[in-house]
């Protein structure tokens, strides 16, 4: 099959060059979750609007949004007739501290052995850049066959707030055929795959209220209810001791898998295995019966504690009967299930379950819709096609477990083809100290990429 | 009215300024932090009790955090001899814990001193100081031989007292121990302390996953640790409000009908109940009313619980571990590694296979009793009816101050439990105060005490 010579050997000559570019950008600590990072956003957002620039694109612009920005660039020199693509990725981080257990300073990039440890590498830096220098090597060596728009976004760790306001107002502008959302990982090392179902996630924060303030655990301890433990028992009632999630209606909206699907569901099972074996680590496997690791953790919704804190937490002891607890909770939701239904159901069990001697609230933070993406249609054919080129084998087809807000509202928003697209391995830490990418992967992304765009414009022509 | 007396009158302003000038000093021993801090408090009491014209003076190093010690043995070697205990350390507190004013700026309100360690304990220890200071200004003289002994660890659990009280007993020789460091229901009615619970900490580790992990790509998988932590949490207590660790109760020994009517009457009543905790509905183990909950039978408590990304915002983690401090209210015949011991193994027992859990018992002390018939006990009596001119009631005690039991123990002496403080005072809580006339009339009393330690007419109450 042809391939596009000059581009992939532009790779390969700037090779050094594009890694110490990616470091460059993975210096910035562009968390998007903390109000005290959002010049640290402003910088990465401006670093990659000057790197479009010196690339060629016609238009580079740094949108401000009610948050972070958006950087958008166009480039539509390869014509009218041409296919467009819109590229989106996210160039916001997840928080990280030394202290989390990284052996290195999370923002202060280091290669060891093929890899580069820094917060954002897998999550979703490497992916930016795969995209970026794939469209600066056919740009600059005058062989793409595609136009390209680019949507680097900075709220994507905030759960995308602001993206599905901007893509609505911004619909005409991102005019497409096709839509790569380059974002996540694959779930083996040596067996690349391509994502078709992403969850939903809705996040909530409970809050469960005893006295009016901490009291002394020897003046009063035996006659409140201490909120703690009133959170622990309400938390303890929210799964069945099978696993499986214990609120009324929360399966209901679900749509059963298909035979023929839970095939397809099941070839890439091996490796998830052994992943969860290698990365999760856990003394032993859990979760909901009757479904295999793949189906629980892309096309099974969840209920995650994400964190907790109540009482005293510092060194020492404090015999402190605490005034509140707090827990922030997190579902995963498959296609079907909307956040709000989700959110509102389980309100309304907690409000059934807390005891009269606390008082409890759950209060909304943010939703993202699951998605659920065509397999068959002819740009991820085109993905297909590119994938096993450059790997010299097929890749599997896999249901996603984490989340990517702005699928949902580019699916809303255009009338495009969608492709979910992935270079890193997913056992590199997203969200983890010691977060890392494999350079040699990333480097397939960018030849992914730029074959991608050769089988689209050839598909496009024939059809 | 004696010349002591006098001289609070004179300077008792002076007195409260001194003691805001100690209550600055954030002397927190449960963070290594403030190490420096409590170092300086220490050195602050030692100047002030060589200016009160205390003999001996010295500051003794421990494992962590100084014992403050003095001695006036002028009173001769006929006379009795009274051991001061309190301490100079104070627990945790951040103005953003809902502090209306810094809680290392001392300010009076409405009669009360706010500033954290007012009322626990720099405020009651520095009663008796002033008090010494009464008796000695002018060239005068105690009634009796005085010792000091002002630790650094009380928040901490004491860790080193114990020790020192066990390898210093000739020094630490007294005829009756004093401590100072509880609380009255109100203002107006005194009250003494005769039995105090035990303490047993734990600290709880739950792991789950190698590391944090993307609750995207493994939620669902792994048996989330701060979900088992919870699971194991809500087991420790039957719906009902008992403690469900198997045996927990097996020692406690049974209240009697005599000793269940005198706690209804001094107890605390549902509606005071109501507004200092401001809690919704009481709870508690059934078949007791609230002051034998607190008092008279033992309690499991969670202290603290962390796990996962509590900062603000959000972080869609699925956390490798969580943790939990709890701690147990001790009653009498309970053994604190008993306890800590049947805890643990309940914990281990009902951990699930899915997550690995680790406890730590940390440390313990039995509950103890005081004798309410010994002749010490009637000087203490004596003292109340003449500082507060009211009888005062005996009454159980919540909390727990390890130091009693080393005391009965090593030094033989008999130990009164003369508290200053109310309950409501907010010890260990955001805004805790100290009445202002409760610091005056505390000390009158001390003062009063020692006077009737040193007439000596008192005896043992053989009437059972």
């Amino acid at each position: 099959m042809a391939m596009n010579k000059q581009a992939l050997e532009y790779v390969d000559s700037h090779a050094d060059k594009f890694k110490n570019q990616l470091k460059e950008l993975l210096s910035i600590p562009s968390v998007s979750t903390l109000v005290e990072h959002q010049a640290d956003c402003e910088r990465a957002a401006e670093w990659l609007a000057a790197d479009m620039r010196r690339i060629g694109f016609d238009t580079v612009e740094v949108i401000h949004t009610k948050w972070h920005p958006v950087v958008f660039a166009e480039w539509m020199g390869a014509g009218a007739d041409a296919p467009t693509v819109l590229v989106y990725c996210h160039y916001d981080v997840q928080p990280a501290e030394m202290s989390d257990g990284w052996h290195t300073p999370p923002f202060e990039p280091t290669e060891r052995d093929g890899k580069v440890f820094a917060r954002g590498a897998i999550d979703s830096k490497s992916n930016v850049m795969a995209q970026l220098k794939a469209a600066e090597a056919v740009i600059k060596t005058g062989t793409a066959p595609v136009n390209i728009k680019l949507m680097f976004e900075g709220d994507e760790e905030s759960a995308s707030e602001n993206m599905t306001t901007f893509v609505a107002q911004y619909a005409d502008r991102l005019k497409c055929d096709v839509a790569i959302i380059c974002d996540g990982s694959m779930a083996d090392r040596e067996q690349p795959d391509i994502a078709y179902g992403l969850r939903g996630v809705v996040t909530m924060e409970l809050e469960v209220h005893g006295p009016k303030q901490d009291l002394h655990s020897g003046h009063f301890g035996g006659t409140v209810h201490n909120p703690i433990q009133a959170l622990a028992e309400i938390i303890s009632q929210l799964h069945n001791a099978d696993g499986s999630v214990n609120v009324a209606g929360f399966y209901d909206d679900v749509l059963p898998l298909d035979d023929e699907e839970r095939a397809e569901l099941a070839k890439p099972l091996p490796w998830i295995q052994t992943e969860w074996a290698d990365v999760a680590a856990a003394p032993g496997v859990w979760g909901e019966p009757n479904y295999n690791l793949h189906e629980r953790i892309g096309a099974r919704p969840t209920l995650e504690i994400n964190g907790i804190r109540g009482g005293f937490a510092g060194d020492g002891f404090k015999t402190v009967l605490p005034g509140m607890a707090l827990a922030k909770i997190s579902c995963r939701l498959v296609p079907n299930q909307t956040s709000q239904v989700i959110y509102e159901r389980l309100r309304d069990a907690i409000a059934a379950i807390t005891p009269r001697t606390v008082t409890a609230e759950l209060r909304l933070i943010e939703i993202g819709e699951p998605a659920l993406i065509d397999r068959h249609s002819p740009a991820v054919e085109a993905a297909r096609s590119a994938y096993t080129q450059v790997w010299g084998k097929e890749p599997h087809f896999v249901r996603e477990g984490g989340s990517i807000p702005v699928v949902v509202d580019l699916q809303k928003a255009l009338d495009a083809q969608l492709v979910l697209m992935s270079f890193g391995y997913k056992g590199c830490a997203a969200h983890g100290p010691n977060e890392h990418v494999y350079l040699d992967m990333w480097y397939k992304g960018m030849a992914i990429t730029i074959q991608f765009y050769e089988e689209l414009s050839k598909g496009m022509k024939q059809a | 009215m004696t010349q002591a007396h006098d001289y609070v009158k004179t300077n008792f302003e002076q007195f409260k300024g001194q003691l805001f000038d100690l209550l600055r000093i954030p002397s927190i021993s449960t963070s290594a932090e403030h190490a420096g801090d409590v170092q300086q408090a220490a050195k602050w009491l030692v100047a002030d009790l060589e200016r009160i014209g205390m003999h001996i003076v010295e500051i003794i190093p421990t494992g962590r955090h100084p014992i403050v010690y003095a001695e006036w043995t002028s009173a001769g070697a006929d006379a009795k001899t009274i051991l001061i205990y309190g301490h100079y350390d104070v627990q945790p507190a951040l103005r953003s814990d809902g502090w209306l004013s810094e809680p290392f700026e001392p300010v009076e309100r409405d009669g009360f001193i706010y500033a954290r360690g007012s009322s626990d304990d720099k405020g009651q220890v520095f009663a008796h100081i002033k008090a010494v200071e009464a008796l000695l200004a002018n060239g005068g003289k105690a009634p009796v031989n005085i010792k000091f002994l002002i630790e650094g660890e009380e928040e901490i659990g004491s860790t080193h007292l114990a020790e020192f009280v066990a390898s210093h007993t000739e020094k630490l020789a007294v005829d009756v121990c004093i401590i100072s460091d509880s609380g009255m229901p109100t203002p107006d009615q005194p009250s003494i302390v005769y039995a105090l619970r035990g303490l047993t900490t734990l600290e709880v580790e739950v792991f789950g996953p190698a590391t944090d992990l993307h609750s995207g790509t493994f939620g669902g998988s792994v048996h989330n640790p701060v979900q088992a932590l919870a699971e194991i949490i809500a087991q420790l207590h039957n719906p009902d409000g008992s403690v469900a660790v198997p045996g927990f109760y097996d020692d406690v020994i049974p209240l009697s009908d005599e000793e269940r009517t005198e706690l209804r009457k001094t107890g605390m009543t549902d509606e005071v109940w109501r507004q200092t905790t401001g809690a919704p509905k009481p709870w508690g183990e059934p078949g007791y009313v609230t002051h034998e909950r607190t008092g008279a039978r033992p309690t499991l408590e969670i202290n603290g619980m962390a796990g996962g990304y509590f900062e603000p915002g959000f972080k869609t983690v699925l956390p490798a571990k969580a943790w939990a401090k709890i701690s147990c209210r001790l009653v009498a015949n309970q053994d604190p590694e008993v306890i800590g011991g049947l805890v643990r193994d309940y914990i281990m027992n009902i951990s699930p296979a899915t997550v690995r859990t680790e406890v730590l018992v940390v440390r313990g002390a039995p509950a103890a009793f005081v004798d309410i018939r010994t002749p010490e006990m009637k000087a203490a009596i004596s003292a109340y009816e003449q500082g507060w001119g009211r009888k005062p009631v005996f009454m159980r005690e919540g909390g727990s101050i390890p130091v009693v039991g080393d005391f009965q123990k090593e030094l033989g002496a008999p130990v009164i439990l003369m508290g200053f403080g109310l309950n409501d005072d907010g010890a260990h809580s955001p805004n805790e105060h100290f009445m202002v006339e409760m610091f005056r009339k505390g000390i009158n009393t001390a003062i009063y005490f020692y006077e009737a330690i040193g007439a000596g007419e008192l005896h043992y109450d053989n009437r059972s």
